[in-house]
């Protein structure tokens, strides 16, 4: 029930807020955060209600209602360690997200109030649903309140990018609704049809691969858009820049992360040899956007388009990660969603901070604000850190494990791939440092930057929990890994299942990592066809460890 | 052939809504005085009791569906809903034109006894299962429409547009009167059964081209009924001109009798395998919802004129209805065709319904200029009048096919029925479109709320009726989006055919 009411309290708060005095602007944003704190408080509830143990069920906190069971709906949600990391990953950033509007916006409130709450129920639903038209239905519900918020609050070309955000997402979505029904007709006989995601992960896997192909390439479009990956990114700098500064927070703190939690839950378990055929392409795509990302990021002299392409980028990783098909790498990709929430959301607030000084994103604009507003500067600082990959920062222990992940996964040509995604990271440390170069340090050029507020409480609010994150995070990541990994081990299970050849880490090279920190060799066997089978060279099932613990502590590493 | 105590039950809808209109008609002629408000609630009442008599009826009929005596029309679960449906769109005309003709001095009983005429009509038009009954039945529809769509006879733009859907409506029924013609002369009978017993049992060629022939008559003749394209050329022009609760009443309750019979023609007198059988109508009706729902989706894009827009957009809705006709071409997956029809039609109806008593709250009273409807009207309107702008982003959500609206869970049904009857190419391509629309739709939100009202903005008019028809379509549309279930159970148990 706790898991229920956390998805539906912030839309019980709209509704309750919906009642309130529009012009009582303060009363409607203290009511908001009422709600979003209390559902922030159920989050950790559920955190402390989930069983992190390996042993566990698959999904944990589970209820099933009877929706339509004439056409054979459920409403049924449960999580497992991935989809908990990222509520309460949600959980956390739309208070802040509100928070950090304060500000900023001042007309229409109420409905800016709503349209959040709204959101945040949408996202909490999609991640907790494991109805297939549950989640569809929740994934559409966060399509209007987005393009709401981009296009009521947003800026000058506000309209245009609202609507190339909902046309292109919806253009995915609708092909996965087609390829949804085809699901449901293919598995099962007439009477035992179901949207129950457990009962067709059953099936969906037996299916033939052509069809798999179809299948997997509608879910992976609708995905890949909401990623956004390499060709299909196009609306999302567009999306970043003229959306409000809360807007930005969620949108690139969780929302993009529906796109590869999409494949983590949907895309690859449901069709596991669809998506080893297309692993490489997929790879290939997250190392062009890893590389083109960064290298747009160069050329950016606006700071929140500069933070919208590195989202490009840092996505990249998170999708390079999930191809692996390696424990590590998925782990690693599933905390890296977790970083590039914190830290990019911290970012984005951070600009639009600045924006409400100075009413500027323009790097030229700025330069040496540090000596003006020291605090901002300070802050700024960590989360670029974080945001590049630090050790000590949360950012390196996500991009550590996706690339030796990489690099120690059957992909074909592996090293390369971990080579482009090195190259990204360095890149990402020079955009990431010069735009900070160019802001904050050397003389302040501007007079209109010299008598800059520094951080205001309200803002030390908004940022002080997202720096703690970015640091506790860097030090301690056990708690969450170990709830991340039985996930992980559970995907690669089930692709081990069909193609042994090509997926799964084996033990050795775990145990070789946690010693001496150097991956091990990647596996240079030469892969069986996919199409048949029958001719996989039988290998030795590998049991993965039960208990995991992959990683050297950062600092010991790289002092 | 002798009428039996049962068979006037089962007709007792079409009864209430007759004797309504008989009694408006009567009391409008011995009135003194101007106090009328009593038309639009014994409308009303009338529409309602009919529903709720058709809702009565629909358990038994479920269970036992009959034809009455003399086999000219039947009691099913299908007319059941689709007559429910139909008195739900009356519903939604009367209170959007009480609203509508109060400001313009113009409530008259006549209106009122039109609209449950021609709802009456409608009625019939889904019970019938004889093609002279059904030829009949639509007559009375059409020629009651008609008379509707001229009602504000001082202004040029209903006239015309009476004119036009007069004379495009003869030629459907011309069509369909030959097609059904052609049908009588290969089977001798005109009684739908019986015609269906022929088709499926070929004897001779000549019986079974005579039949073809007849068949793709009818469908053109339905095919300007429902607009499909190419038969929709009136549409637009005709939904435009009409007095706005005309309109509605057009594209909901007279699209749902059409398609009603539509279906029962072609499953009872087409359904089973043969010449003039699903192999035919399949594709040709795969073909025409293909052009529709792309066609309609494609000119609503370009159009500026709200009324205009969403008359395209009742073109392309046809082509989602048609894609549930298509299916139940498929005999297995029948039922769950025809009542993801159902469902679609009944979402459609409290969607369009809605968003045509929006357009009708913010018209002028006086004659409409050539640019009345246009976009600029509904700008700034979430500023000033968030209820009214809520509830329109609600019905056009529904629309486009966005959950969580009644209108999403009729796509979803209408495309798996598609799926599950082996038309994959027709839930793709009808995907594909409902993209299109999505832009559309999308774009009158934008107007709403991100646009600022216009200098010389129209006062949005406050009339209770008007009002409370937006506000049951919006309310009507999130309910059965979220709590979907018992509207879906109806509709899969009214999907099937009796007679």
């Amino acid at each position: 029930l706790s898991l229920n009411l956390l998805i539906f309290l912030p839309a019980i708060g709209a509704i309750a807020i919906a009642l309130l005095p529009r012009e009582e602007h303060g009363q409607l944003r203290a009511a908001a955060l009422t709600f979003m704190l209390a559902t922030f408080g159920l989050a950790l509830w559920v955190w402390g209600a989930f069983d992190p143990s390996s042993a566990a069920p698959e999904f944990q906190l589970e209820t099933q209602w009877s929706w339509a069971p004439s056409i054979g709906f459920t409403y049924h949600v449960g999580i497992d360690g991935v989809a908990l990391v990222l509520m309460l990953l949600t959980a956390v950033l739309t208070p802040l997200a509100l928070l950090s509007a304060f500000q900023s916006v001042r007309e229409r409130v109420k409905e800016f109030v709503i349209a959040l709450l709204l959101l945040e129920t949408a996202m909490l639903g999609t991640l907790a649903a494991i109805d297939l038209v549950l989640f569809y239905v929740f994934w559409e519900a966060m399509l209007l309140p987005m393009y709401l918020l981009i296009g009521v609050w947003g800026y000058e070309r506000r309209i245009y990018a609202a609507v190339k955000f909902f046309i292109y997402t919806m253009a995915g979505s609708l092909l996965m609704l087609v390829a949804i029904l085809y699901l449901y007709a293919a598995t099962g006989g007439p009477g035992s049809r179901t949207f129950d995601l457990p009962a067709i992960l059953a099936h969906a896997p037996h299916l033939a691969l052509p069809v798999q192909r179809w299948l997997f390439f509608a879910f992976a479009l609708s995905f890949a858009i909401k990623v956004p990956m390499f060709p299909l990114h196009t609306w999302l700098p567009d999306a970043h820049v003229e959306a409000p500064a809360a807007g930005s927070i969620i949108l690139a703190g969780v929302l993009l992360k529906m796109g590869t939690f999409g494949f983590v839950r949907y895309a690859f378990p449901l069709f596991p040899q669809a998506a080893i055929q297309y692993r490489p392409l997929l790879a290939v795509l997250a190392v062009i956007g890893i590389v083109y990302g960064a290298l747009m990021s160069l050329s950016q002299s606006d700071m929140k388009k500069l933070v919208a392409y590195s989202s490009v980028s840092h996505l990249g990783f998170v999708m390079l990660g999930l191809c692996a098909l390696t424990v590590e790498g998925i782990t690693g990709s599933v905390y890296q969603m977790l970083n590039h929430g914190i830290s990019t959301g911290a970012l984005f607030a951070l600009v639009g901070f600045l924006y409400e000084r100075r009413h500027s994103r323009e790097m030229s604009q700025y330069g040496g604000l540090a000596a003006v507003v020291p605090a901002l500067a300070a802050v700024f600082l960590i989360i670029t850190l974080s945001s590049v990959g630090l050790p000590g920062t949360n950012g390196f222990v996500g991009e550590f494990l996706i690339l030796s992940g990489t690099f120690s996964s059957k992909l074909p040509q592996s090293p390369w791939y971990t080579m482009f995604g090195a190259l990204g990271v360095i890149l990402g440390a020079v955009y990431m440092l010069w735009m900070y170069q160019r802001v904050f340090f050397g003389p302040v050029k501007n007079e209109a930057n010299q008598g800059l507020a520094d951080l205001t409480p309200r803002e030390w609010t908004v940022l002080g929990p997202l720096v703690l994150l970015a640091i506790g995070m860097g030090l301690f990541p056990g708690p969450i890994l170990s709830r991340i990994q039985p996930a992980a081990d559970r995907l690669v299970h089930r692709l081990e299942h069909t193609q042994p050849a090509l997926v799964g880490t084996p033990l050795a090279s775990l145990a070789r990592l946690r010693v001496t920190g150097i991956p091990p060799r990647p596996n240079q066997g030469t892969p069986a066809p996919i199409d048949e089978p029958g001719a996989v060279p039988s290998i030795p099932r590998i049991h993965l460890p039960q208990t995991f613990h992959p990683l050297p502590r950062p600092q010991g590493a790289h002092p | 052939m002798s009428f039996t105590l049962d068979d006037l039950l089962a007709l007792s809808p079409v009864i209430a809504l007759s004797a309504g209109a008989l009694v408006l008609m009567l009391t409008e002629v011995f009135l003194r005085g101007e106090r009328r408000g009593y038309q639009a609630i014994a409308t009303a009442v009338t529409a309602l009791a009919a529903a709720l008599l058709y809702v009565w009826l629909g358990p038994e009929s479920i269970a036992k569906p009959r034809a009455l005596s003399g086999g000219f029309a039947v009691i099913d679960g299908f007319s059941c809903f689709a007559g429910a449906t139909i008195c739900i769109g009356l519903l939604f005309a009367t209170l959007i034109g009480a609203g509508f003709l109060k400001p313009r001095a113009a409530e008259r009983g006549e209106f009122y006894a039109l609209c449950l005429l021609a709802a009456a009509g409608m009625c019939l038009l889904v019970q019938g299962n004889d093609l002279l009954f059904i030829f009949v039945a639509l007559e009375t529809m059409s020629i009651a429409t008609y008379a509707l769509a001229a009602y504000l006879r001082a202004e040029s733009r209903p006239t015309e547009a009476a004119f036009k859907y007069f004379l495009l409506g003869a030629v459907s029924s011309a069509f369909f009167l030959f097609g059904a013609a052609l049908c009588f002369g290969a089977s001798g009978h005109t009684q739908l059964t019986e015609i269906g017993r022929l088709s499926a049992a070929p004897q001779v060629a000549g019986t079974q081209a005579l039949l073809l022939a007849g068949l793709v008559l009818l469908l053109v003749g339905f095919g300007f009924k429902i607009a499909a394209v190419p038969f929709h050329m009136w549409a637009p022009d005709v939904y435009e001109g009409s007095p706005t609760p005309v309109t509605a009443f057009m594209a909901i309750a007279v699209k749902t009798a059409a398609f009603g019979a539509l279906l029962r023609v072609l499953i009872t007198a087409f359904g089973e395998t043969g010449l003039a059988g699903p192999e035919t109508w399949r594709p040709l009706l795969g073909g025409l919802a293909i052009l529709t729902m792309v066609g309609g989706n494609l000119w609503a894009l370009s159009e500026r004129s709200v009324k205009r827009m969403l008359a395209y957009s009742s073109v392309a809705h046809a082509g989602y209805l048609l894609v549930g006709v298509v299916s139940s071409g498929n005999l297995e997956t029948r039922g769950e065709a025809v009542s993801s029809l159902l469902y679609y039609a009944a979402a459609y109806t409290a969607a369009a319904g809605g968003a045509l008593g929006v357009v009708a709250l913010l018209e002028r009273v006086g004659p409409e200029s050539g640019q009345a409807w246009d976009l600029d009207r509904f700008a700034g309107l979430g500023q000033r009048r968030p209820f009214s702008a809520a509830a329109m982003t609600v019905l056009m959500l529904s629309l486009a096919g966005i959950p969580p609206t009644a209108g999403f869970m009729g796509k979803f049904l209408i495309f798996r029925a598609a799926v599950d009857a082996g038309e994959l190419p027709l839930a793709i391509v009808g995907v594909v479109s409902a993209l299109l629309g999505l832009y559309y739709y999308l774009r009158l939100i934008v107007y709403m709320y991100m646009r600022p009202a216009a200098q010389t903005a129209v006062p949005v008019h406050r009339h209770w009726p008007g009002e409370a028809a937006v506000i049951a379509g919006a309310a009507a549309t999130l309910w059965f989006g979220i709590l979907t279930g018992p509207l879906a159970n109806a509709a899969q148990l009214s999907g099937l055919f009796g007679g």
